[in-house]
């Protein structure tokens, strides 16, 4: 890994990282796209796809997940279903993230902004080792800060306002850095009354005991909790379709940058030896899991060859990133 | 595999089942289906399961299946997954004719059911309740959701409350009973050093206070930031006994008996026990007596006993 492994370096201001998490259906690859638009028009924009299963992306993408792994492939071979293959998709391309750091670093120069699209099941990116490899090897190398996508129409009922919410806290205490939640969608439905709970807890109590009873007594006590949650969270309304709230979004961006310079950067290059060597631990471990499933798969010969699971294997050993060759300065 | 797993313990009182329902390459439902005497039926719920690494009764796969839904409507992963489950619950007559059919001839039928692991069908899709409101209707069903976390993803204090937020997350959705598991704990042991609290907290002798303390302790951005927060949840987890983990090692008998006890608490099965005549099951009378006097701390010395032993014979 070249810059990071030295504690002196310190962690440039630029580029800004952005990893766009969201629930399928969020509307995260949309928001990408219209962010990419809008900001390439006064920055330098990267543009990084980490799902191996989104058939078309509208946006301009600089590093493809899909250009080094197949996942069609890997589920052929692997014997796997749809979820086992995005997960060993990711697995694999973890593996060899440092190779995206270096290609990130040769650039950084020239580089305001860096987006990346996490894949849509988004367990696989949260609760796998794969995930936290790629997170922290992010955030001891540039600011990085997490955007996480909600779909405003589906948080009409407080429970599942709730419960996505809750679903957040997660996700902020998993990945431990700056954090966004933009409410998507808002030329559907506004999220004022998203506001409106997350600042009154009376208000969301109240819409809570209208539903159901069941947990209308934990549902309020953990309102208060939240509303403690909600203080601290930066937030913004944006609609991936119209580009509305565009601004506020590039605002929260600068102040979660600032936060990350002033209480993470610190904490961060303290941390950066250790969490070096805890990823090149996870990596290892990583690619045992692999050549175990390929063993695995040889053994029970299922639907591929020996031969064919050899070179699937000397291509993992092999596995190159590659970098598309898209002008950063060419997008519609 | 990794991901979170959702698994719900379907229970019928009076002749009618149990079911726990699994996700997807859990181990549980292999364990249980091939070692546990107790009758059972074991269900697929996962239209997008891999290879079942169990012999299952029902497969809903034969009703639908993920890959032919996303071939033949082009729909991406999602989004044929989602339609899977809606054609289910739409088709659950399917399901209910065929758990009857098998459940006939059991006194004390028990089912299990593996469940997918999307967690967008726990948090703002609604057709996992549904789905599971239908059943409890029709079949007179006694629930208990399951939650698998895998435990080596918890290590640290923030973490593991990530991993309370995604229960909680989950439980105000289903609004079922809920027993939450730490998994792979074998895995957790190997490493010991790198956990920042004991392994009491992992089976659930929960100790706010040292929670806190080291929330508060760890030297993170986040701590400062969070702590009122972080106060006012880890009183809500003690206030209501929420979330409390139950820890899982799949390659001991014990541990595994001993969650699939704590469900059988929480679904009701435990009423059954003077029907169940076999003596290691842990509804039989026996072990109920047992059970009442062994607290965690006790467990735990065993089991820790138990994975020496089993270190030593690698």
């Amino acid at each position: 890994m070249a810059a990071s492994s030295s504690a002196d370096v310190k962690i440039p201001k630029s580029p800004v990282v952005i990893l766009m998490i969201g629930m399928a259906g969020s509307g995260k690859s949309t928001l990408m796209h219209r962010m990419v638009v809008r900001l390439s028009k006064h920055k330098k924009v990267y543009t990084v796809n980490l799902d191996p299963a989104v058939r078309n992306l509208a946006y301009p993408v600089n590093i493809d997940i899909r250009d080094s792994v197949n996942y069609k492939e890997v589920m052929k071979h692997f014997g796997l279903g749809p979820n086992g293959a995005i997960m060993t998709s990711l697995n694999l391309f973890a593996t060899k993230f440092d190779q995206v750091l270096n290609i990130l670093n040769k650039r950084a120069e020239n580089l305001d902004v860096v987006l990346i699209d996490t894949p849509g099941q988004i367990e696989v990116f949260n609760w796998s080792a794969s995930g936290q490899i790629i997170c922290d090897a992010l955030a001891v190398s540039y600011p990085t800060i997490v955007c996480y996508v909600v779909d405003t129409a589906r948080c009409v009922k407080p429970v599942t306002f709730m419960s996505n919410m809750l679903y957040a806290c997660s996700i902020l205490y998993k990945t431990k850095l700056p954090f966004i939640v933009s409410f998507n969608k808002i030329d559907v439905i506004s999220h004022d009354f998203l506001k409106e709970w997350m600042e009154d807890f009376e208000k969301l109590g109240d819409a809570l005991s209208r539903e159901t009873s069941y947990v209308a007594s934990l549902s309020k006590s953990m309102s208060l909790a939240m509303e403690e949650f909600y203080r601290n969270l930066r937030s913004v309304g944006v609609s991936a379709v119209t580009g509305a709230g565009g601004e506020d979004f590039e605002k929260a961006i600068q102040e979660a940058c600032t936060e990350f310079q002033e209480s993470y950067v610190p904490f961060l290059v303290e941390q950066r030896r250790d969490l070096e060597e805890k990823r090149k631990a996870s990596v290892e471990e990583q690619m045992k899991t692999f050549e175990r499933g390929l063993d695995r798969a040889k053994a029970t010969n299922k639907r591929g060859r020996d031969t064919d699971l050899d070179q699937l294997g000397e291509d993992v050993q092999n596995l190159s990133i590659e970098e598309r060759d898209y002008m950063m300065d060419c997008m519609d | 595999m990794q991901l979170q797993q959702l698994h719900t313990v379907w229970l019928q009182r009076l002749n009618m089942s149990l079911a726990i329902l699994h996700v997807c390459g859990c181990p549980i439902p292999r364990f249980f289906g091939a070692r546990l005497k107790r009758p059972r039926t074991l269900i697929n719920l996962d239209p997008a399961n891999d290879e079942l690494p169990y012999e299952c009764d029902i497969d809903v796969r034969e009703l639908v299946n993920v890959e032919d839904v996303m071939n033949e409507l082009e729909l991406g992963p999602n989004g044929a997954l989602l339609y899977a489950m809606e054609y289910i619950e739409v088709n659950l007559d399917w399901l209910i004719t065929r758990i009857r059919r098998a459940t006939a001839e059991f006194a004390v039928p028990y089912l299990f059911i593996d469940c997918p692991g999307q967690v967008e069908l726990y948090t703002h899709n609604e057709v996992m309740t549904k789905i599971t409101q239908q059943l409890t209707k029709a079949l007179d069903l006694r629930l208990v959701a399951v939650h698998l976390i895998d435990s080596t993803l918890c290590v640290d204090a923030y973490r593991y409350l990530s991993a309370v937020f995604l229960s909680l997350s989950a439980m105000m959705q289903l609004e079922l009973p809920h027993i939450n598991v730490l998994s792979k704990i074998d895995m957790v042991m190997d490493h010991t050093d790198d956990l920042s609290f004991s392994l009491d907290y992992y089976a659930g002798v929960s100790d706010l206070s040292q929670l806190l303390w080291t929330l508060q302790t760890t030297r993170h951005p986040m701590s400062e930031k969070f702590k009122e927060f972080n106060r006012l949840i880890a009183e809500l987890i003690e206030d209501y006994g929420l979330v409390s983990f139950e820890p899982l090692d799949i390659q001991d008998k014990e541990c595994a008996l001993r969650v699939l006890g704590r469900c059988d608490t929480a679904n009701g099965h435990i009423m059954n026990s003077e029907k169940v005549e076999d003596p290691s099951d842990p509804v039989s009378g026996v072990r109920l007596f047992q059970a009442g006097f062994s607290d965690a701390g006790e467990f735990l010395d065993e089991y820790l006993e138990r994975y020496e032993e089993r270190l030593q014979q690698r």
